[in-house]
């Protein structure tokens, strides 16, 4: 009895000391030569969910590329919004690094980014600024309008099915934008709604896409970031637009398109600013002409015709000369809420601005409050 | 070979420490095997660990916001697992704390000026919020002898669900809906200035912010330490915990007691959830990618039980885990996935649990005996 | 008529809650003998992504495949399981603990995280996955035709496990002595049955079906892998073996019951059925529904729980050697 009791005490010091000893002695490298740019870039989600946070993953790796050695990207993932948030930014602060690109709302706040002054913020989908916090997003509703033209036109019955995951106005205004472009090939079309309560869960989303069939769609789109829609509409031979991503792999035949958002360009273009001191913090609203949002390659079930037609509306949205979202605008129950010829504004507008927007257009079918 | 187990009849002290501490030291080695199985060299990372957790600038402000949290549904846990009532509902009672403290900071905060009054009302709000919801259980266990492990899980879910709906489904009074931020993104409505915990910094280590709840949890912690051994409901809630057939026959009131620990747990779940509002977010946060995806809930029960429920241990671990929650953040990356923190808490808390087995046995190995000399000697 | 809420509901609730299924007839094995293992989520996750790598990284024909992975998420399952088992059996741990730190240790920010990191599986589809076995004809019958044959192969298997299970556990000598381990560890000692070996082998075995549990998710369910993935399955299962008194037969009942919650809201929003705040009550109520089924079935058959196996009560697995 005795020798196991000192036994044991033997061996927890030995380890403590083996511990000790081995971490005293292993120095940290002393890195010579010039000293990289270190920016970090923080995903809400795994950084390959094949969606939202895959895309930033993948506007990192793409701005690494360009810049080489001279500057240091790491990222961190599945970070929550709030005090973890803000543990993560100041082990980053800890460590030097000198840009932060936040991906999802509400990451940064006009305190946390007062509190480092030094550090270069980035948000993403937000709207606060200030002094070393900018905001980026981008007009994903003009790809998404031209992937629910193909929708549309890939659709027999006119009935398609729209797989969402908050009402909020971002989501709203893209599933609005999605039922204008399949009315525009489809007259009279309908997108029905499914709300999971989730921006990523293949589950809850493969069980929305099946209500949806049983409701009658024989078309499918999302704005959700897994896809899950796809594979069941892949198992009925039924078209489906994805988001976020090129998920053509998980649905070969049912791939029809998808709104992708480009984030590498202008992560590239804020870099170097920061990089040379030069950078400013503003609203940025990207669109297609700068590349910002763009369609992904399409899949089988597209017709040429539909190609064209996609084309030839791109073209007019990217010169300005057509906009989805111009009046005349009628909401779920008839009443005209934008006047003809009015182009909704990305800000100013109230309940009819993008970023306020909170009714359905005529078409949809589904509550905007979930 | 053969090992048998003998109860040790007394427990020396150095022991509970020592162990404890051996099974910690234990599975950072076997952590370090499997880290060195995926290419991660051990020692360097556990340095960074450690310097991320503790030492560089700014890593206790941001551990203690670990930690507090973590303390008080550690403390949740402790108080109810020595009791051998399993509350697994630590999270959604925090969740309910939080509701509850931010509704009577955003009700007072307007209408009284006395900063502590509000935010007494607010851990008050918080501890009902948590007992409540602690208490459903609780009865179900108490009168209907239904397992309080599956019935506070699943509580959990439904109070994450309700939190969720609060703020991103209904426009509820703690949802914003004035200015333009509140229309595009689901928020909760900041608490006003009254209603903010206040801190106290340190001038160490380029100032160590310590928040209000940390300074709660020690409070909370001696309160329950006196609880359980100073007092007649400890002595009777320790009775219950043994043997619950005994204090059926010594006359302790056994549904009551289930009821009362329960809430009790609860309740200082809820003033975690309080301090979630207070100390830190200033709102409630009813972002799925928010405070729900933290967990703090299920860690604490990992706290509790390394500290093997006593509260003051679970203090000090509910630190300690704080900064490691903390510094696998900062550590997290291409070379070290997030995976990992889940797998080295567990490989801690498996070690933990083999070595409590050491605690409460001496352990003999027995070789075996000839088969002809066990004959004889039988 | 296939289309109807109801046709619907039951064929989904069959696919949905097979891994319910799995996982519950797992647990209620170990239950049986006396063993509490919370790490069923665990033990799922792992499952899950392990057969899933199977499925992407063999290559040979379909079959053979999905064979191989649903024989490694059993293995890997059973690899957790050992754990626990070491730690509760021959370690005396407490048992709730032990399965909490596994479903820690192997959940959605553990090692099945991890591995689905580490070996990137979460880019792609399964490259084969368990379909329909029965022909789009038969598919197409009234009523029968989603519900029976539209199933897939693991689906059928379940079925036979359970009249396999049930047959095992009324009929046969091992599963009466399993019964009287769990029952009455003392008692069963001294009729020579060995109390250790009988709980090893059943929580192992349930560990391999908690194995299965996963695979069938990401195999058959949503062909992919993603974090966590089971989504709090393994926990509704544990609950579902209190629901069903302990009794295999019952778990399918329990579990295809879950499965149709589980599909209920997508399919009410669907057909434009508003209850209220449809998402928060519809996503609340599986779990609501299972408190009231376990409260029900505690209480409601007073003093003993029927089924319960005696030594799985309150004070878990104490014997006086």
């Amino acid at each position: 009895m005795r020798r196991s009791r000192v036994a044991l005490v033997l061996l927890a010091a030995a380890g403590v000391l083996a511990l000790a000893f081995a971490s005293a002695t292993m120095g940290g490298t002393a890195k010579k030569g010039a000293t990289p740019f270190k920016a970090a870039v923080i995903l809400v989600g795994p950084h390959n969910d094949g969606g939202w946070s895959q895309a930033h993953y993948d506007g990192m790796q793409y701005v690494q590329k360009q810049l080489g050695s001279k500057v240091q990207f790491t990222y961190k993932e599945n970070i929550a919004v709030g005090a973890q948030f803000n543990q993560t930014v100041a082990g980053l602060a800890a460590q030097g690094y000198k840009m932060i690109w936040a991906t999802s709302y509400g990451m940064v706040t006009k305190q946390l980014a007062a509190k480092y002054p030094n550090i270069i913020f980035e948000q993403a989908t937000g709207t606060d600024l200030s002094k070393n916090l900018g905001e980026y997003f981008g007009a994903g509703e003009d790809t998404i309008f031209l992937s629910g033209m193909a929708a549309g036109a890939a659709s027999k019955t006119g009935k398609l099915g729209y797989v969402v995951a908050f009402p909020i106005p971002e989501v709203i205004r893209h599933a609005n934008a999605f039922t204008l472009g399949a009315q525009l090939t489809h007259p009279g079309a309908t997108v029905r709604l499914i709300w999971t309560n989730s921006w990523f869960d293949p589950a809850k989303e493969k069980k929305a896409a099946q209500g949806l069939v049983a409701a009658g769609a024989d078309a499918l789109g999302q704005n959700v970031d897994s896809p899950a829609t796809g594979q069941y509409a892949e198992s009925k031979s039924i078209p489906w637009v994805g988001y976020d991503s090129n998920s053509m792999t998980f649905a070969p035949k049912s791939w029809l398109t998808a709104a992708v958002y480009n984030w590498g360009l202008y992560m590239l273009k804020e870099t170097k600013l920061a990089m040379a001191g030069k950078w400013k913090s503003e609203f940025y609203y990207g669109n297609m002409n700068d590349g910002f949002t763009s369609l992904a390659p399409y899949g089988p079930g597209v017709s040429a015709a539909t190609k064209a037609k996609i084309a030839s509306y791109a073209q007019k949205i990217k010169s300005g000369s057509f906009y989805e979202f111009t009046g005349p605008l009628y909401d779920q129950s008839g009443k005209l809420r934008v006047k003809a010829g009015v182009k909704m504004q990305v800000l100013q507008g109230g309940t009819n601005s993008l970023y306020g927007m909170n009714w359905l257009v005529k078409g949809v079918i589904g509550s905007a409050k979930g | 070979m053969r090992l048998t187990f003998e109860r040790r009849l007394s427990q020396p002290w150095w022991l509970s420490v020592a162990v404890p501490v051996g099974s910690v030291v234990v599975a950072f080695v076997i952590a370090g095997i499997v880290l060195l199985a995926t290419g991660v060299e051990p020692l360097p990372t556990y340095r960074q660990l450690f310097n991320a957790g503790f030492i560089q600038t700014g890593a206790l402000t941001q551990t203690l916001v670990s930690a507090t949290p973590l303390a008080f549904t550690g403390l949740a846990a402790a108080a109810a697992f020595r009791m051998k009532l399993y509350n697994i509902g630590a999270e959604g009672q925090m969740y309910m704390g939080a509701i509850f403290g931010s509704a009577a900071g955003l009700f007072l905060g307007g209408r009284i000026s006395s900063s502590a009054t509000v935010i007494f009302a607010m851990v008050a709000a918080g501890i009902v919020g948590g007992a409540l919801w602690g208490s459903i259980p609780g009865v179900l266990r108490a009168f209907f002898r239904t397992s309080e492990i599956l019935t506070s899980l699943l509580l959990n879910y439904v109070a994450g669900l309700i939190l969720t709906y609060l703020i991103f489904e209904s426009q509820s009074y703690w949802r914003q809906t004035k200015g333009f931020n509140a229309t595009v993104f689901p928020t909760g409505k900041a608490l006003p200035d009254v209603a903010q915990w206040p801190t106290w910094t340190i001038d160490v280590q380029g100032g160590v912010v310590i928040p209000l709840g940390a300074l709660i949890a020690v409070v909370v912690a001696v309160l329950l330490w006196l609880l359980y051994s100073r007092t007649r409901f400890g002595f009777e809630a320790r009775v219950l915990g043994d043997s619950d057939r005994a204090a059926r026959y010594s006359g302790v009131r056994v549904r009551r007691k289930i009821l009362a620990v329960m809430a009790i747990s609860g309740g200082i779940a809820g003033i975690g959830g309080a301090s979630q509002v207070g100390d830190f977010a200033h709102a409630l946060d009813g972002d799925p990618n928010g405070l729900q995806k933290l967990g703090y809930g299920y860690t604490g029960i990992v706290v509790a039980a390394l500290a093997r429920y006593n509260p003051f241990a679970t203090l000090l671990v509910a630190f300690l885990i704080g900064g490691l929650e903390n510094a696998g953040n900062t550590l997290q990356g291409p070379g070290f996935p997030a995976g990992l923190v889940g797998v080295l808490q567990g490989i801690i808390l498996f070690c933990a649990l083999g070595g409590e087995v050491l605690v409460r046995h001496r352990v003999r190995i027995h070789r075996r005996v000839p088969k002809r000399a066990a004959e004889a000697a039988s | 008529m296939n289309n109807s809420l109801l046709v619907v509901l039951i064929a989904s609730g069959i696919a949905y809650g097979t891994p319910l299924l799995f996982a519950s007839l797992g647990e209620l094995l170990a239950e049986r003998s006396g063993v509490l293992n919370l790490g069923v989520e665990g033990m799922m996750l792992v499952g899950a992504v392990m057969g899933f790598w199977t499925v992407q990284r063999v290559h040979s024909n379909t079959a053979v495949v999905l064979f191989a992975a649903i024989v490694v998420a059993a293995i890997i399952g059973a690899v957790l399981a050992s754990i626990h088992a070491f730690l509760v059996i021959t370690l005396r741990a407490s048992q709730i603990v032990s399965g909490l730190a596994l479903t820690i240790f192997a959940g959605a920010v553990g090692l099945s995280s991890y591995l689905g990191n580490d070996l990137n599986l979460a880019d792609s589809p399964a490259s084969h996955t368990f379909n329909a076995v029965f022909p789009q004809s038969m598919q197409n019958w009234p009523v029968v035709g989603p519900i029976v044959f539209g199933q897939n192969v693991l689906v059928y298997a379940s079925w036979a496990l359970v009249v396999v299970i049930w047959l095992y556990l009324s009929r046969t000598r091992p599963g009466l002595n399993v019964r009287a381990v769990g029952e009455s560890p003392a008692a069963a000692d001294s009729m020579g049955i060995n109390v250790t070996r009988y709980r090893y082998a059943h929580t192992l075995l349930g560990g391999a079906l908690a194995g299965i549990a996963g695979a069938t998710v990401t195999l058959a369910i949503t062909p992919q892998w993603v974090d966590g993935i089971t989504g709090g399955a393994g926990w509704i299962a544990i609950a579902l073996v209190i629901f069903a008194f302990w009794r295999p037969e019952l778990c399918l009942v329990g579990a295809y019951f879950f499965g149709a919650l589980q599909a209920l809201a997508p399919q009410l929003q669907a057909r434009d059925i508003h209850l209220g705040p449809t998402v928060l009550w519809t996503n609340a109520l599986p779990y609501v529904m299972t408190i009231v089924v376990l409260v029900v079935v505690s209480s409601g058959t007073a003093r003993s729980r029927l089924g319960a196996p005696a030594a799985l009560g309150n004070a878990y697995v104490r014997e006086e050697r």
